[in-house]
């Protein structure tokens, strides 16, 4: 027993010298830090020049992206105060403070935190191995970071990243970005490698390095003072940008600097040395932009998961079920907004019950006729109860109800209220719920269900991340239609601070929890490729020479398919119709 | 309870007595000291491709004359750069003066680094058929006629010190290659550093001074730094990225009291490759400048 007591003290006592073990290899990055910006200055202080594309690994997609941007897109209302995201933010002017975040108890390091002065930035890189959010969460300018000490290095893995721009003159960066970054430091100076991996924009993964030095007096101006305003008229339908082939400041920029066209023009083959004008250009490689261990990506929802998460306010998530499922919860009971696809049902009533806090479900609204939202209808409505004590009601535009006659929709599944007005409201769980309907936007039957005191907006298909709009021009929608919704979505959206994040949430028909900043560049999206088409259709263009021109190669990376119920041929068929039909 | 405490106090000066070794390593005796390439935290070993993603248009391309953005010049470095004449350069023998230590990792170009001996790496560069050589060895000296890569001082930093690639057998050496693989998740999260136990591998840097070179240019259009300058280099071997890169980045801080308003900091960054057989040396060169047209 004594000797089993002495080893026992012996490993503890062994533990505790380990322990005492100097932290040699962690480095303390804290201190307030000022960029050096002897590279690339012109890009990094100035701001770049229109066409400037050299020194990217950037893919025709980018180019043609870069090549419609026009700078006046930042007039727009809601892109004034829109803060650099991660992928430039230190690329640009920029300042930054780094302090520390410690357990009081033991001492560890839980996060490191940074307040970048340039748009008033917050960030915290997590050290404490927790995972990266699921795919469904909202994406921030900073994004998500995780970070880990390899030696003396601090190295970090950022994904749920806004969309923003690679470089300023508009090459862009996506939301499926993930940048590793690798911090070093010797005394007062601090090196930063970032890494960009973006495959819809890039062919292999970008790196740039940037050095910065410890102030000795501190910085004096922490604030971001912006303040975006209508400075003059502006129809919503205007976004700038240049039609194909109709940029005026295309070929400025190597002609005033001395430099090759092609070279200007980026792309992986020209960032090496045996690089020469005419080399041909990389090809797409999914390899470079792949490896990424599970445990630093959006954390997936596994096959067959129907998951219940919280917005804010009094509203959840429902995913995993077909289309994304909205419900509100308070004292009055649940209001659920759409059901999801057909079969799901017991999962659905499985995850609302898990947040009704024993609640009945008392409303059920469809945004949408389409199947993959009132698939499950009928037994979610049975299991609810109205407070006169029939089932739930399903509520929706008189055009949807229409529309599901006309598909054969059962009456068991159809909403039993109906409104035909503009908007409705009435109050549940204490806080105005509000219906808009557009006469025509992906269809003429869509409703949009604002959660006013809550703050969030269940937008049904009019807003989705995961395709381009599904505008279906024999159910009545109309590509004008769709651009007014997202305009009507942007006047009830708001930001929580001017710094365009967060504030208003908008629940997409399918995809990823949003604020403002993705609706208004789905919005400008749709708004571009409406007026390529448009001009190509004024040029007496067939429909098989403006697909073949591919109109919408920017976005497809990132909204298009080949394959599947909703291509990209689809689409933009659908914007063609809709322009050239009869009025 | 008198032989609890007792074994207590033994296995603790037990195992405070194994640590000192293992920190003796890396600062001093016991124990033979180390060759540098033994010390040798992060193998810097192998061909590498310089990768422009910065400064394309002052790196790939000749610019034009008097272009100097992004580098702090003063006064007379501005009226120096002014001055730059590539024929004059050519018939005075003076090819080489972009291709000096304050120009050449600038070069788009590969670099070859192996170790000459154990106390001296060599770097040679296909871009002008140029070789540096890095002393860890404080007995040599700078002396003689200054040259364009002039004489580089070389010490290593960091923890991992005597743990790394070629480090001999013993408490805490690791196994060769970088830190462990980065981004990847694979790194150490929190919680307390890292330390003592052999699995882990604690990176650190190659630190160069050089000193004693030939003026030369910080760029092809002759931005010039003078032979009074000091030039400062940091070399760190990323962890490996999660596609399998490997990537080398080199900083540099060039101090030149002659023609630089403040120290000027680049970093350039170099992909592995598997193996020499893109290395093509050629003779140091600089294209003329494209004309500056007019835009349209």
């Amino acid at each position: 027993m004594r000797l089993a007591t002495s080893a026992r003290a012996a490993i503890v006592s062994a533990c505790l010298v380990m322990a005492a073990v100097p932290a040699a290899a962690q480095v303390n990055f804290s201190g307030e830090w000022s960029g050096r910006y002897h590279e690339d200055q012109p890009d990094r202080v100035p701001g770049e020049e229109p066409g400037d594309f050299s020194g990217i690994p950037l893919n025709d997609a980018a180019r043609m992206f870069g090549d419609s941007y026009d700078v006046g897109r930042h007039s727009v209302l809601e892109e004034q105060c829109a803060p650099y995201t991660l992928p430039y933010m230190f690329f640009g002017p920029n300042q930054f403070r780094i302090w520390q975040q410690v357990n009081p108890d033991t001492q560890e390091l839980v996060a490191i935190e940074m307040h970048l002065g340039t748009y008033q930035q917050h960030r915290t890189i997590w050290l404490d191995g927790r995972p990266h959010p699921p795919e469904y969460a909202p994406h921030t300018f900073m994004g998500f970071s995780t970070g880990e000490w390899n030696g003396d290095m601090l190295t970090i893995t950022t994904t749920h990243i806004k969309q923003g721009y690679f470089r300023r003159s508009g090459v862009p960066a996506s939301d499926r970005t993930t940048v590793v970054e690798h911090w070093m430091r010797h005394g007062n100076l601090l090196s930063q490698v970032t890494i960009a991996t973006d495959p819809v924009y890039l062919t292999e993964p970008y790196i740039r390095s940037q050095e910065f030095v410890l102030m000795d007096r501190g910085n004096t101006n922490w604030l971001y003072n912006c303040e975006y305003a209508m400075e003059v008229p502006r129809d919503k339908n205007l976004v700038p940008h240049y039609l194909p082939g109709k940029n005026p400041w295309s070929g400025e920029f190597e002609a005033k600097h001395a430099m090759p066209r092609e070279g200007v023009r980026g792309g992986a083959e020209s960032l090496l040395p045996e690089w020469k004008p005419g080399a041909p250009a990389a090809r797409p490689n999914p390899v470079k932009n792949g490896g990424f261990p599970a445990s630093v990506l959006p954390e997936k929802l596994p096959a067959g998961d129907v998951r219940a998460v919280k917005v804010q306010g009094n509203v959840y998530l429902i995913v995993g079920a077909g289309a994304n499922i909205a419900a509100q919860v308070g004292d009055d009971g649940v209001l659920v907004v759409d059901t999801g696809a057909a079969g799901q049902s017991d999962k659905v009533l499985a995850a609302i019950k898990g947040i009704a806090n024993g609640k009945e479900i008392r409303w059920i609204v469809n945004t949408t006729p389409t199947a993959d939202h009132i698939g499950n209808n009928e037994q979610v409505s049975k299991a609810g109860r109205t407070v006169n004590g029939n089932q739930a009601a399903i509520v929706a535009h008189e055009n949807a109800n229409e529309r599901m006659i006309q598909r054969n929709v059962p009456d068991a599944q159809r909403p039993y209220n109906t409104y035909f007005e503009g908007s409705r409201d009435f109050p549940f769980n204490g806080e105005p719920i509000i219906l808009y309907h557009d006469e025509s936007s992906v269809n003429d039957a869509d409703t949009v269900v604002f959660f006013r005191r809550s703050d969030v907006v269940a937008a049904g298909d009019i807003f989705r991340t995961d395709s381009f709009p599904v505008i279906d021009v024999t159910q009545g929608g109309t590509v004008q239609g769709e651009i007014d919704a997202l305009n009507r979505l942007l006047d009830l959206t708001v930001p929580s601070k001017m710094l365009q994040e967060a504030g208003t949430y908008v629940i997409p028909g399918h995809g990823r929890i949003s604020d403002e900043h993705e609706v208004v560049w789905y919005r400008d999206m749709l708004v571009i490729i409406r007026d390529r088409i448009k001009d190509m259709v004024a040029r007496k263009m067939t429909l098989d020479q403006i697909k073949a021109a591919k109109p919408a190669l920017d976005y497809e990376g990132r909204y298009g398919a080949d394959t599947g119920p909703w291509t990209t041929a689809m689409f933009v068929e659908a914007i063609y119709k809709d322009l050239t039909k009869s009025k | 309870m008198t032989r609890a405490l007792l074994s207590v106090l033994m296995v603790a000066g037990a195992l405070t007595i194994a640590w000192t070794g293992v920190s003796a390593q890396r600062g001093g005796p016991p124990g033979p000291p180390l060759t540098a390439r033994q010390a040798a935290p992060i193998d810097l070993t192998g061909s590498w491709v310089a990768v422009v993603t910065e400064d394309w248009r002052w790196r790939m391309v000749t610019p034009p004359k008097g272009d100097v953005s992004s580098i702090p010049v003063n006064g007379e470095g501005r009226k120096a750069a002014m001055a730059w004449d590539a024929a004059a350069d050519a018939s005075s023998g003076n090819e080489c003066r972009a291709f000096g230590v304050g120009g050449i990792m600038r070069q788009p170009g590969r670099l070859r680094i192996s170790w000459q001996d154990p106390s001296t790496l060599k770097l040679e560069f296909d871009a002008g058929t140029q070789t540096r050589i890095l002393t860890f060895d404080r007995a040599v000296q700078p002396g003689g006629e200054k040259t364009w890569q002039g004489f580089s001082r070389a010490e290593w930093e960091g923890p991992g010190i005597g743990r790394g690639p070629e480090a001999p057998p013993g408490p805490g050496a690791g196994p060769a290659g970088p830190p462990v693989p980065g981004g990847g998740g694979q790194g150490l999260r929190g919680g307390p550093p890292p330390r003592g136990a052999a699995a882990l591998r604690l990176g650190g840097s190659l630190k160069v001074v050089t000193t004693n070179f030939k003026g030369g240019y910080l760029r092809k259009n002759g931005v010039p730094y003078s032979e009074q300058a000091t030039i400062t280099e940091y070399f760190h071997r990323l962890p490996t990225h999660p596609n399998g890169d490997d990537w080398l980045n080199v900083v540099t801080v060039v101090e030149d009291p002659r023609y630089l308003a403040q120290p000027f900091y680049t970093s350039t960054n170099f992909r592995r490759e598997a193996d020499a057989a893109k290395f093509a040396p050629s003779p140091c060169k600089t294209e003329p400048p494209l004309p500056v047209k007019t835009a349209k």
